[in-house]
Order: C-alpha cells, then sequence, then structure tokens
C-alpha cells in the first residue's frame, strides 16, 4: 500500500499578537520590552497516513484546526514540528478564482489562473471553449472580471478548477459556496476524481456528504486528531459526543426538572445505537426519564428541525391521542418514525415533557439531539412526498 | 542549480505573472506605457533645468550623463517600489496556494525589466540624437549593453527578494526603504558623474573607494562609460569590489527570502 500523504508529530503553532499588522517599530518595542510570543498550536501532534486513491474526511468544529491541516498537507503553511510527505502533484478546490487580477479580462484570467492551479497552457487553450461555454460567459469572455458579479466570479473560477488533474485533490467547504447546480457539479468531479483513483482530502461541515463518499474520516478538535476511521462511527461520535459538549449547538435546557430526561438514544431498525438513519429507514429514539415525583397525564413531545433552523415537524402525545395516565421513578419512551421520510441532510431532534395542559415544562431539550440522514436515491428535496405516477392514453 | 529548475518547471506561471504586471500596469491609465518613458524623461529633463540654474555652467556634466543616470536609476527605484508589495499584494495567493514564493519577486523583477528594456530604447534614441548634434556617435561598446543589464537585473532581483520579504514582517517598511532611496539617490552617480566626486574629495582620497563599494556608482557608470564616447569608466579595485559583492548581496537575498518565506502565510 502506498502512502499519498504521509506525516508525524505535525503541529502548527501561532504567535498570538495583536489586530494591527506588524511593524518594525513595534517589534523593536517588544524588543526592548521582552515580551515573549505567545503561542497559540493550531494544530499539535498529529499522526497522517493516507493510502493512495483513498478520499478522507476531516470533520470537527470550527477553529478545530481543519483548515490548518488541508495548508499543511497542501505546503501554504510551513509545519512548526514535523513535516509532511506527499506523493504527486497537489492541488485544492478552494482557490476558486485565486490569483484573478480585477483589471484582466475573463480570458486573461483563465489562463492566468491555469498557471496558478498547475494546468499546461497547451491544454487551457485546447479546452478553452468548453471552459467558458461551461462558465455560461461566452458573452463576457472580454470583459475585465471587475464587472464581474461574484457569482460568474465563482463559476469562471469552478471551471477553470475542473480542468486540474493532480493525484491528490484538497477540498475546503466547496459545498459551502454556490447554488444548488454548483454544488452538485462540484460532487460529479469528485466522483470522477475518485473513479480515476485519485486521491482525497476534504473538509467540510456537510456531514451527510461525508458519509456518501469517504472511506475513512478524521475528526479534529482542538487541533488535536480525536478519531479516525469508518465514517458512521465518526461522524457518530462526532454528533454524540463532541457538538453538544462543546455548546457548537445551539442548545437549550430549561424546566422544573420533577420529570428529567436523562438521556436519549438513537436507534436504527436492528436496534445499533447510531447518528446516521437511511431515508426510507426506520428511526427510533429510546428515551430515559426518572420523574422525582409523581405526575399525572405528562405529555411527550418532540420536534425535528433542519441544520439551519427549518421547522420541519412536530408533534406530542396529546395531539397524536396517546395519552400516559402517570409516570413515577424511572422509564423509558419510545418514539419510532417508520418510514422516515426526510431526505439527506443533518437535522436535530428537540424533546420536551410538559404537563397536560401546557402549564409546567418539566424538561424540554431544544435542538439538543443531532443526527444525519443519508440518502441512496437522487431525488432533491427536504423530504419525500408519497406519491405514485399514472399515465394515461 | 536546483532553484533554476524549479524556475523552469514554473516557468508558465512566471510569464502569466508577468503578463499580469505589465498588463495591470498599463491598462488602468490611458496612456499606459507612454507614461513610464515619460516619467524618468521629465526627471532627467527638471535635473538638467535646476543645475544649470543653480550652479550655472560650471558644473562638468553632460545631458546624456544625466538622462542615462535617471533611466537606469529608475529601474532599480521601480523595482523596489513595486517589488515591495509583490508578496503582501498577492496574500489569497499565497495563502491559498502552492509554488515557489520567489516566483513573485522574480516575475515583479522580470516586468520591471522588460519596462526598462522598452525605457531604454527610447532612453538610446534621445542619447543618439543628442550626440549627433555634437558630431559623435554611440561608443561600440553599446552592443555590450546586455551584459550589464542582466547584472543589474540580478542586483535588483535581491534588492525585491529583500524588501518584499521584509515588508511582510514590517508593514512599515515602506517608510523605511523611502527613506533609504532618497538618500540613496544623492549618494549614487545620477545628476553627477563620479569625476565630481574625485574633485570634490581631492582633500580625503579615501572616500573615494568607499563611494565606489555602491553598486549603483559602478552601474551607472558601467551604462555611461559604455554608450558615452569618451567616458572613461573609473577602474580601481575598490570599483573591483563594487562590481562582485552583489553576488554575495543574491545569494544573501536569496537565503533569507527562503527563510522568511516559511512565515508568510501565518504573518498575511
Amino acid at each position: 500500500m502506498t502512502l499519498a500523504i504521509e506525516a508525524e508529530n505535525l503541529g502548527k503553532a501561532y504567535k498570538v499578537q495583536g489586530m494591527a499588522p506588524p511593524t518594525l517599530l513595534g517589534t523593536c518595542m517588544r524588543l526592548i520590552n521582552r515580551k515573549p510570543w505567545e503561542r497559540f498550536w493550531a494544530l499539535r501532534d498529529v499522526d497522517i497516513k493516507i493510502p493512495k486513491g483513498t478520499t478522507v474526511g476531516v470533520i470537527g468544529p470550527n477553529g478545530s484546526g481543519k483548515s490548518s491541516m488541508l495548508g499543511l498537507i497542501a505546503g501554504t503553511i510551513t509545519p512548526t514540528t514535523g513535516n509532511v510527505r506527499t506523493q504527486g502533484r497537489i492541488s485544492s478546490l478552494l482557490e476558486l478564482g485565486a490569483g484573478f487580477h480585477p483589471d484582466l479580462t475573463g480570458r486573461e484570467n483563465v489562463f492566468l489562473n491555469a498557471a496558478i492551479l498547475g494546468i499546461p497552457r497547451e491544454f487551457v487553450r485546447k479546452r478553452f471553449d468548453h471552459i467558458v461555454d461551461f462558465a455560461g460567459l461566452r458573452e463576457f469572455i472580454d470583459m475585465p472580471v471587475k464587472h464581474y458579479s461574484s457569482g460568474m466570479y465563482v463559476r469562471l473560477g469552478f471551471s477553470v478548477a475542473l480542468e486540474m488533474n493532480p493525484d491528490i485533490l484538497l477540498v475546503d467547504e466547496v459545498l459551502a459556496v454556490g447554488d444548488m447546480a454548483f454544488q452538485m457539479q462540484c460532487l460529479d468531479r469528485i466522483r470522477q476524481f475518485q473513479k480515476q483513483g485519485k486521491t482525497l482530502v476534504f473538509v467540510t461541515h456537510a456531514l451527510e456528504t461525508v458519509e456518501q463518499f469517504c472511506d475513512e474520516v478524521m475528526l479534529i478538535h482542538d487541533g488535536k486528531l480525536i478519531m479516525q476511521g469508518a465514517p458512521s462511527d465518526v461522524i457518530f461520535n462526532y454528533l454524540k459526543s463532541y457538538m453538544v459538549r462543546i455548546g457548537m449547538l445551539n442548545v437549550e435546557e430549561h424546566g422544573t426538572r420533577d420529570v428529567e430526561m436523562l438521556d436519549a438514544t438513537f436507534l436504527d431498525e436492528m436496534g445499533n445505537e447510531t447518528a446516521t438513519f437511511e431515508s426510507g429507514g426506520v428511526m427510533t429514539v429510546e428515551i430515559r426519564y426518572k420523574a422525582y415525583k409523581r405526575i399525572e397525564k405528562p405529555v411527550f413531545g418532540f420536534n425535528i428541525k433542519t441544520g439551519n433552523g427549518f421547522y420541519v415537524f412536530g408533534s406530542n402525545t396529546q395531539m397524536e391521542k396517546v395519552p400516559i395516565d402517570s409516570i413515577e421513578g424511572e422509564g423509558t419512551m419510545r418514539l419510532r418514525i417508520d418510514p422516515l421520510t426526510l431526505k439527506k441532510g443533518n437535522f436535530f431532534l428537540s424533546l420536551s415533557i410538559h404537563s397536560w395542559d401546557h402549564s409546567v415544562q418539566y424538561h424540554r431539550r431544544e435542538d439538543w439531539h443531532p443526527f444525519a440522514v443519508k440518502d441512496l436515491s437522487e431525488t432533491p428535496g427536504l423530504m419525500r412526498l408519497n406519491h405514485t405516477w399514472e399515465h394515461r392514453e | 542549480m536546483h532553484i533554476l529548475k524549479t524556475i523552469n518547471m514554473y516557468r508558465d506561471l512566471v510569464w502569466n505573472l508577468v503578463a499580469r504586471d505589465l498588463k495591470g500596469r498599463y491598462k488602468g491609465s490611458v496612456l499606459g506605457f507612454l507614461w513610464t518613458v515619460l516619467t524618468p524623461l521629465f526627471m532627467a529633463i527638471i535635473y538638467i533645468f535646476f543645475l544649470r540654474l543653480i550652479a550655472g555652467r560650471g558644473v562638468p556634466i553632460q545631458n546624456e550623463d544625466i538622462i542615462i543616470g535617471v533611466f537606469a536609476w529608475q529601474f532599480t527605484v521601480q523595482c523596489v517600489s513595486s517589488g515591495m508589495s509583490c508578496v503582501t499584494g498577492s496574500s489569497s495567493l499565497v495563502k491559498k496556494v502552492y509554488f515557489p514564493r520567489l516566483l513573485l519577486p522574480l516575475s515583479i523583477t522580470l516586468s520591471s525589466l522588460i519596462n526598462f528594456l522598452l525605457m531604454l530604447l527610447v532612453q538610446l534614441i534621445i542619447v543618439s540624437i543628442l550626440l549627433f548634434r555634437e558630431g559623435q556617435i554611440l561608443d561600440p561598446w553599446t552592443a555590450a549593453l546586455p551584459v550589464i543589464i542582466i547584472y543589474h537585473f540580478l542586483f535588483n532581483f535581491s534588492l525585491v527578494m529583500l524588501v518584499s520579504a521584509a515588508n511582510v514582517y514590517f508593514r512599515d517598511t515602506q517608510h523605511v526603504v523611502n527613506l533609504f532611496l532618497s538618500a540613496w539617490f544623492f549618494m549614487s552617480p545620477v545628476m553627477y558623474t563620479f569625476s565630481l566626486v574625485q574633485t570634490m574629495t581631492a582633500d580625503i582620497p579615501i572616500l573615494q573607494p568607499i563611494y565606489l563599494l555602491n553598486p549603483l556608482a559602478v552601474i551607472i557608470s558601467g551604462y555611461r562609460s559604455m554608450q558615452l564616447p569618451g567616458a572613461e569608466f573609473p577602474w580601481s579595485n575598490a570599483a573591483l569590489i563594487g562590481w562582485l559583492w552583489p553576488a554575495v548581496l543574491l545569494i544573501i537575498a536569496y537565503l533569507v527570502f527562503q527563510r522568511a518565506q516559511r512565515n508568510f502565510s501565518d504573518m498575511l
């Protein structure tokens, strides 16, 4: 097994300095005052071994060191400790339109950008029409790019980037920019790269994409490699322990705590604990609670929101006419969603227990439980609507 | 040797960066390239006018001397002033894409060189006309100008490497460099010739070899003695050292730049 990317004991420390750019006078003052630099480790003691032809996802909360790691692999950042060895040409899908000169025309910038990305000039000349048509900028190609809209800018940068043919491709949050069509093209290109046996490393917050594309996932937090392994395991671990613990989610918890939810466990069809579900499958949530006093007619409720806060669905045992007489002590409540009609994405489950007349909130956990849905079908959208087609002549 | 191989590997990018710089330089203004020729020309005219006005006819300097001096001086000034921000101005590129950072000072110096070659063409025409009016022609050594141009280029390249790297670490480099440039202008034989230095330092002859340690002193004197018939280059041991030490400077500048570039993306 040949390694495409290898690094041991990789670390990157930054000097912590104020907002002002460094100046000669400032440095002299610092030397006189003998003020030592404070150091901040963006990444520390990370070992990387990525075999050729594999796709590796890097996940972790914002500011955990993901981008620093890509920069170290790409060579734009020099490591403080350790070093990175790579095999083959590296390019990254993160510099869309990097080096575009506003005064130059689209045509001139295509060649400039291609040279920056290491695409041979001859090749660009041959593919030029294709690049321009793909970006849909034929009539604007001889106009200075300073007159382009930001969308045009990115499209042109992207269609140039598509012509890259590196051995190792680094992708940093590309899926966060651009519209739907743009993202689809990105993913198509990524699939193509995979088929050609290229090595891919990508950083993203779109966990379902990680699940879908990656052979292996690295979880990074506070500059340390926390976990590395199969996508579903790592994502599960990430969602379960990290997002909540570090308060990345907009989590809220309140209530009188006469009844307390001890924990909530996501189970798949087979009864195994998981945090990723298949669209169309079964999702079971097991809620363990403890009632410190006898509660008459409690109401259990849930709601599901998308990763960006869109309210998808909510209901409770009162609305569904499943009254519970009373609870006391420990017990378990099962919520079964079958079939789970959500399409792929990251979602948040909120749970609550309140009194029959809504006057007392016993315990409510807002956006507390994240989960991901993956989807093998091609249909777009937020949820699947049950439907049939009928053809009549 | 390794570095030459790398540059060759990235020559596509070098030329694209040079083209970007040149196009960017000219596209903004209507007169475009004309300005780069007019600037040193007007400077030369101003110097000639005021030198004649203030110092009178007694100053032993020819108009051709001043024109050659100003054009050569402009080459260095242009490199230093546009090269200062060649790394800081490409921060998005440096942060996002890997390529040998050396290409940035290299391409800016190359584009200044192309600019200078065009300027030099105009300068040669003007000097020829001035000489023709005195019944003279250009010295045959003019044909050897490429040698001194390459030397001058490498010297400027060293300076660009140093100031561009310094500017990343100290954003107030510009002020320091501007001060240095204005002092350097008077310490170099731009609006006078070395013979004036010789007359002025007749009492303290030790100053003459020190003066010649300034690479621009030998470079500008070199340009003059190559193009003007009767202009002698002030050969001496000091002048020889003046020619040789920029080779050391080139190596030092290269090492400093390569060391400094490791932290470029952190500092930008």
